[in-house]
């Protein structure tokens, strides 16, 4: 038997089990009574015990055997107590993905406290007869000791609701795989843009015709496999939330609070390669609610709130963009401590702190080198701080924004494109190149006479609708060489951090659907330079992220 | 002619195991089944010789789905596959119409000498 296959095989569908369960131990907290997670828990702790057996990591059998024993109880019960039970059954899940990650790490041996497995075997609610199923022929409702037996007593009913529930069949595939399937696609896109630029140089007589109807219905079909294979990197949001009510829980216990956590929308989809850089932000996220936004039981009892504070993750989804708040009902950021910081840390004039409005000194949290933590916690320890989540936004083509009221709570909000490989962008052409601006960062272009731009200092401005707007030269940013004077200054007005900027270019160029590419390793250092991507006649054109043009 | 098997078990991992064990011996996985109710539709449109079952299964517990196996064909060949401590359940299993049963974790000699036995039996 070749054991480094099945072991392999084993993390992969354990750790699936593992996310059921969690899930499953979630909805109880919600409804210590619901039939089907008592169900899907007893489940998966029994296919654990089964899996592991078969390799011998006798340490993962002897918890999952304690799971699958309390919640053959809790079944019993019909009902887990969510004062004994809930958080017995969350520490043992979390000591059940410790030993598995022991597993992965090369340490199949390791085992979980024996006080743990004395807990779980102790008192519970009282047993039931262990097989009421084989005593009792026939109950009116499906509440047979396995959950698997539901069926066979009132069949119909047990089972709708899950198979309405359950996921179509699904088929495992490696990211490499897609990922150069994807690139496959892009491909042939680009290489179908340059047929239909040579045919229309070519000229055409009739013959022509029919080969610009050939090429319509290929770009058609193109499209059409294009959002399909896009589709294929799509991944719902709950992979990367699931975790965070019990991360929140974990580190509300350890500090004395009480914490519950409300997920929304997180059945939406998105590209998977942003997803996965959306966890550490949330969680990070998550974790300041925690450790800084929610105050101690006793202070939340003498303002007046519930005991138990909220932290709600609610995504929803916005055009082409999905936005995810992270709202917690806690004591709103120390908005005086931010702004004395920032004083000192030289982020912002002393007479200036004061008058800054609240909302700017919120968002000075994003600023590297600030940290308003009263105590050093896990992460501010290892120096990543709301700078770290600000740029792994803005390196997604998103935003970050934050918002707090004293006593009520603070908000942040992180705002990310569904899809990351294909972007609408506007050409636009600077001396001798063209670059791409993504579209959706684009308010609309303005062409003005060149006197209108005015010098203040280093600084220049442009008044548009007597408001003054900084100007920005795009090739002079990018150390391009700068174009000829003319008489008149073609503007590209985007949002750059929250506000508005003019993009100083030379001309438009058009518009049209890329398929970005990530720029390569030796230009990674610019870091306005977003992607990379070639036109229809076989340029290379980059793509510029506004936001990071400094 | 190799023995045609349809292995029905939640854990892809279990399913893997099995067909290990047994493809060389002389039978063919010719379905996988991840619950009870797939069970039963893989084997009406399979017509296995053998179906080997695990009992906990989400949709349709390996007991109802033998039941409804058996209720199609009253010569359908099915072993159960255990876990230690489902003793209880195996015997509603054998009552419901299974032939026989495995005990997991496997140990691959037990298995294939149950599934051989079992062909004899109906044989």
């Amino acid at each position: 038997m070749d054991l480094e296959k099945y072991r392999r095989l084993f993390l992969e569908e354990v750790a699936e089990h593992l996310a059921e369960l969690g899930r499953a131990l979630a909805e109880l907290e919600k409804d210590p009574a619901d039939a089907e997670a008592i169900d899907a828990a007893f489940r998966m702790a029994h296919s654990i015990k089964g899996m592991a057996a078969t390799l011998s990591y006798d340490g993962v059998v002897a918890l999952a055997h304690c799971l699958e024993e309390r919640m053959q109880r809790v079944r019993g019960a019909g009902c887990a107590d969510s004062s004994a039970d809930l958080p017995l059954l969350l520490r043992g899940l979390d000591a059940l993905e410790a030993l598995v990650a022991a597993v992965r790490e090369g340490n199949p041996g390791a085992r979980a406290a024996p006080e743990l497995l004395e807990e779980l075997a102790g008192e519970g609610p009282p047993v039931p007869e262990p097989d009421r199923l084989a005593a009792a022929p026939a109950p009116a409702v499906a509440e047979g000791p396995a959950s698997g037996l539901a069926g066979a007593t009132a069949p119909t009913a047990a089972r709708t609701p899950r198979e309405l529930l359950r996921p179509p069949p699904t088929v495992r595939v490696r990211t490499e795989t897609l990922d150069r399937f994807l690139a496959t696609v892009g491909e042939v896109i680009l290489t179908s843009s340059q047929l239909r630029a040579l045919s229309d140089s070519a000229g055409s007589g009739d013959a022509g015709t029919e080969v610009v109807e050939g090429f319509d219905r290929m770009e058609r079909v193109v499209g059409e496999l294009q959002r399909r294979a896009l589709d294929l990197r799509t991944v719902p949001l709950l992979r990367v939330v699931e975790p965070l009510p019990r991360l929140a829980r974990t580190l509300a216990r350890d500090q004395g609070k009480r914490v519950r956590v409300e997920l929304a929308g997180a059945e939406l989809e998105l590209d998977r390669s942003i997803l996965d850089r959306l966890s550490d932000p949330l969680v990070h996220l998550v974790r300041n609610a925690v450790d800084h936004g929610l105050e101690p039981p006793e202070e939340r009892r003498r303002c007046g709130k519930d005991e138990v504070g909220t932290i709600r993750v609610a995504a929803r989804r916005e055009r082409e963009a999905i936005r995810i708040e992270v709202r917690d009902d806690g004591r709103g950021l120390d908005l005086a401590s931010i702004r004395r910081r920032a004083a000192e840390a030289g982020l912002l004039h002393p007479d200036l702190a004061e008058d800054l409005p609240d909302d700017q000194v919120a968002e000075l949290v994003f600023r590297p080198g600030l940290s308003t933590a009263r105590r050093v916690s896990e992460i501010s320890g290892r120096g990543v701080g709301m700078d770290a989540v600000r740029a792994t936004l803005e390196s997604l083509g998103g935003r970050v924004e934050i918002s707090s009221r004293a006593g009520e709570g603070t908000a942040a909000v992180l705002v990310v494109p569904v899809t990351a490989a294909v972007q609408r962008v506007l050409l636009v052409g600077l001396g001798g190149e063209v670059v791409a601006l993504p579209i959706g960062k684009v308010e609309q272009v303005v062409e003005v006479p060149a006197h209108a731009v005015e010098r203040s200092g280093s600084e220049r401005f442009v008044l548009l609708e007597d408001e003054p707007v900084p100007v920005l030269d795009l090739a002079d940013s990018l150390r391009f060489a700068e174009a000829p004077p003319a008489g008149h200054a073609l503007l590209v007005l985007a949002e750059v951090r929250g506000s508005r900027a003019a993009l100083r270019v030379d001309r438009l160029v058009g518009q049209q659907e890329i398929f970005v590419k990530p720029v390569p390793e030796l230009l990674s250092p610019l870091r306005a330079l977003a992607g990379l991507t070639v036109l229809a006649d076989g340029r290379p054109v980059f793509l510029v992220d506004p936001a990071l043009v400094s | 002619m190799k023995v045609r098997v349809l292995v029905a078990d939640d854990a892809s991992f279990m399913r893997e195991m099995i067909r290990e064990i047994i493809e060389p011996e002389g039978f063919e996985v010719v379905g996988q089944a991840s619950d009870g109710v797939e069970a039963v539709e893989a084997f009406e449109r399979l017509r296995p010789d053998l179906v080997t079952m695990d009992i906990v299964m989400p949709r349709r517990s390996g007991i109802d789905a033998v039941q409804e196996i058996r209720s199609i064909d009253p010569t359908a060949r099915v072993v159960m596959c255990s876990a230690l401590g489902q003793e209880t359940l195996v015997m509603e299993a054998l009552a419901a119409g299974a032939t026989d049963f495995v005990v997991k974790p496997f140990r691959p000699d037990a298995v294939l000498s149950t599934l051989r036995k079992v062909l004899e039996k109906d044989g």
